[in-house]
C-alpha cells in the first residue's frame, strides 16, 4: 500500500470544529483516485493535508498519514522538503499562478530541478527540456524562455504538469487540474494526465467537481460533504448504483447530454 | 413558433491592435430572437461571445452590421433613447459578488434599476424588493442583508431579481451558472426556466458546458474565432454536421461510462485571432480538411430545416 489515511480530521482555528474528520482511505501504486464534492466539502483540504501545505494555520488535528511505510506526522522540516516535489509533487488549478511571473520558466524550472538534485545547470536544463517534451509542447526551447503570461491556460497547465513529474514522483496530487480549462483543452489535459500516472505507474488523487472527468479517469471515487466522506468505492460502482441521498442527487444533477430536458 | 423580437445582422467588431492591424472578434455574425424562447451560445475562451453581447447589450458599438430592436438598429441610438433602451436587456453576470456593491443591501441593490428610472420612491423599495425576492424564491428578510452574508446560489438569485426589477424583455446570462456548484447550477436553472413560461421573457444565454446548453436552449448558436460556425435547435445538438461541434461533443465528460467511450481528443490549440488561418477558421485542426478549406471561407448554408452549418463538407448524421 503506498498511502494509508486513517480518521484525518483537520482543524483551522483553535477552538471551531474540526473542518475534516473521520476521512479514512487507501491507496496502492498505479491507483488514481478521486475526490469529488461541492465547494467547501473540504475536498482540497484533504490533499493538501497529506502535503502538509495547509493555509491559514490549518493543523492536522487527529489521524495518521502513512505514505510509503512512513508516518508522515514525523517528519522534520528538510524532511518536507526533500519529500514535496520528491516523491509526492502537486499540480494545481492554474500552474500560471504557482509560477513567478517575473522570471523564465526555464530559470524557475532548473532552480527546482537543482533543488532536487546534483545537476548542473546545463544537464538540468537538458531534463526540463525532456520534460517538456513529454508533455507534448510544441517548441519546448521556446516555452523554458517565454514567462508564464505568454502562454495559454493549456499550455501553463501542461508545464505545470511537466514540472510535476519531472523526478517521477510515486504520488501525484491534483487540485482541480482541469477547472479553469475550456472543454477541448479539458479533454487533452485529462489525457495526457491518464497517459502519464498509467505510463508510469505513479499513483494520483485528482480533486474535481467536475463528475464526468472523476468518472472517466478515476478507479476509485470518493464523495465529500460538509467535511466528511459520504460515500466511497470503486467508480463505476458509486457512479452506477449510488447508495448514499447526497451521492444521487448530486449525480442528479448534472446535466448530461440526452437527458430530460428543462425546457 | 413566436415572433421574432431581435435580429443581428451582419455584426462584425473589429479592435484596433499594435502595427495596424485589426483583430476581428466577432465576423459577419447573424441570428434571430425569438421572443419567450433561449439562444443559448457557446464556444470556447475568445470565440467572440462576450463581444457580442456587449453589442446586444448595447456597451458597444459593433464596427459595422446591426442589431434590430421593437423596429429599430439599436446600435445608433444616442442619449435618452439609448439609456430607455436598457431598461428592455438586463443582463446577469457570472461572479455576482463581482457584480454587487459590497456596501448596499440586497434591497437597495435590486431596486437600484427602479430607482434609477424613477419608477419608484425611495419609501417603496423595501416592499417592492420583497416581491422581487419572493420571485427568485428568497425569504424577504433578505432584503437587509449584505451581498457577503449569503452563498453563492443565494447571491446569483439577487442578480436575477435585479435583472428581473425592470420587467425586461431580454435577459443575457453571461455564464450565469460556471461559477456555481452543480446542485445549485440545477436549482438556478429551474428558477430561469420557470420564470421564462411565468413572464414570456427571452434569455440570450452564453456558456461553455455544451450538456448545459443543450438541455436548456431552444436554439443554438456555435462560434469558433469570431465566426459562428453552426446554429440548430436546441434539442437537435447530438446531431450536429459542422466537425468543431462534433468535436466539442466527444470532449464532454460524462458520468456514464458508456458514452465516456467515445471521448475524442481534438489536437492542438485555438490560433491566435490576430494569426487567423485563410478560408476556414478552424481548417488547420480539423481532420476533413482539404484544399478549397484554405482558400475559400465556408458560407453559412441550411442543411436542414432551422439548421445552418458553415462547412465546405459538413458530416452526415
Amino acid at each position: 500500500m503506498l498511502l494509508d489515511v486513517k480518521n484525518l480530521a483537520v482543524t483551522y482555528a483553535k477552538s471551531a470544529a474540526p473542518t475534516i474528520q473521520d476521512v479514512s482511505f487507501e491507496l496502492d501504486a498505479g491507483e488514481i483516485l478521486a475526490i469529488v464534492g461541492e465547494s467547501g466539502s473540504g475536498k482540497t483540504t484533504v490533499i493538501r493535508a497529506i502535503l502538509n501545505l495547509l493555509p491559514g494555520g490549518g493543523k492536522v488535528s487527529d489521524g495518521t498519514i502513512i505514505f510509503d511505510g512512513k508516518n508522515l506526522a514525523e517528519l522534520d522540516n528538510s524532511g518536507w522538503r526533500k519529500l514535496r516535489g520528491g516523491d509526492i509533487s502537486m499540480i494545481f488549478q492554474d500552474s500560471g499562478a504557482m509560477l513567478n511571473p517575473v522570471h523564465t520558466i526555464g530559470k524557475q524550472f532548473v532552480e527546482y530541478i537543482q533543488v532536487h538534485s546534483e545537476l548542473d545547470k546545463t544537464a538540468a536544463r537538458e531534463m526540463a527540456l525532456e520534460k517538456l517534451t513529454l508533455m507534448n509542447l510544441p517548441n519546448p526551447e521556446n516555452i523554458l524562455n517565454s514567462y508564464t503570461f505568454e502562454l495559454s491556460g493549456g499550455m501553463r497547465q501542461r508545464v505545470g504538469i511537466a514540472m510535476a513529474i519531472t523526478f517521477q514522483p510515486k504520488l501525484l496530487l491534483a487540485d482541480e487540474p482541469t477547472s479553469a480549462l475550456d472543454v477541448t483543452t479539458q479533454a487533452q489535459i485529462v489525457g495526457e494526465l491518464m497517459f502519464i500516472t498509467r505510463g508510469s505507474g505513479a499513483a494520483m488523487i485528482i480533486v474535481t467537481h467536475n463528475l464526468g472527468v472523476a468518472s472517466y479517469l478515476s478507479d476509485k471515487l470518493i464523495v465529500m460533504s460538509q467535511g466528511k466522506i459520504v460515500e466511497a468505492g470503486a467508480t463505476e460502482v458509486v457512479v452506477e448504483n449510488p447508495q448514499h441521498a447526497y451521492t444521487k442527487t448530486l449525480l442528479a444533477s448534472v446535466p448530461e447530454m440526452g437527458r430530460a430536458r428543462y425546457v | 413558433m413566436s415572433e421574432i423580437i431581435m435580429s443581428v445582422e451582419n455584426l462584425t467588431k473589429k479592435f484596433p491592435v499594435r502595427g495596424g492591424k485589426f483583430l476581428t472578434a466577432c465576423d459577419d455574425i447573424s441570428f434571430h430572437v425569438r421572443r419567450g424562447e433561449t439562444v443559448g451560445i457557446v464556444g470556447e475562451s475568445g470565440c467572440g461571445k462576450t463581444t457580442l453581447l456587449k453589442a446586444i447589450m448595447n456597451m458597444q458599438a459593433p464596427t459595422s452590421g446591426r442589431i434590430i430592436f421593437h423596429g429599430e438598429d439599436i446600435t445608433k441610438l444616442t442619449g435618452e433613447a439609448k439609456r430607455q433602451n436598457y431598461r428592455h436587456i438586463q443582463m446577469v453576470f457570472q461572479d455576482p459578488s463581482a457584480a454587487f456593491d459590497p456596501k448596499m443591501r440586497v434591497k437597495d441593490i435590486i431596486c437600484e434599476p427602479l430607482v434609477n428610472f424613477d419608477l419608484i420612491g425611495a419609501a417603496d423599495v423595501e416592499a417592492k424588493a420583497q416581491e422581487l425576492l419572493a420571485q427568485v424564491d428568497l425569504p424577504a428578510d433578505f432584503a437587509n442583508r449584505y451581498p457577503h452574508n449569503m452563498s453563492g446560489g443565494q447571491r446569483q438569485r439577487v442578480a436575477i431579481a435585479r435583472a428581473l426589477a425592470l420587467e425586461p424583455e431580454i435577459i443575457a446570462c453571461d455564464e450565469a451558472t460556471s461559477a456555481l456548484d452543480v446542485s445549485v447550477q440545477d436549482t438556478i436553472i429551474k428558477l430561469l426556466v420557470r420564470l421564462q413560461r411565468e413572464k414570456g421573457i427571452t434569455y440570450i444565454f452564453i456558456c461553455h458546458d455544451l450538456a448545459l446548453v443543450s438541455l436548456f436552449s431552444h436554439r443554438i448558436a456555435v462560434m469558433y474565432l469570431g465566426n459562428m460556425m453552426e446554429k440548430l435547435d436546441g434539442d437537435k445538438l447530438s446531431a450536429a454536421r459542422h466537425p468543431y461541434t462534433r468535436a466539442l461533443l466527444k470532449a464532454v465528460f460524462s458520468t456514464e461510462r458508456e458514452k465516456n467511450q467515445y471521448i475524442e481528443i481534438l489536437p492542438g490549440d485555438i490560433p491566435s485571432p490576430l494569426d487567423m488561418p485563410s478560408g476556414c477558421p478552424f481548417r488547420n485542426r480539423c481532420v476533413h480538411c482539404q484544399q478549397i478549406c484554405a482558400e475559400k471561407k465556408p458560407p453559412f448554408t441550411e442543411v436542414a430545416e432551422n439548421h445552418f452549418v458553415a462547412c465546405h463538407f459538413p458530416l452526415e448524421n
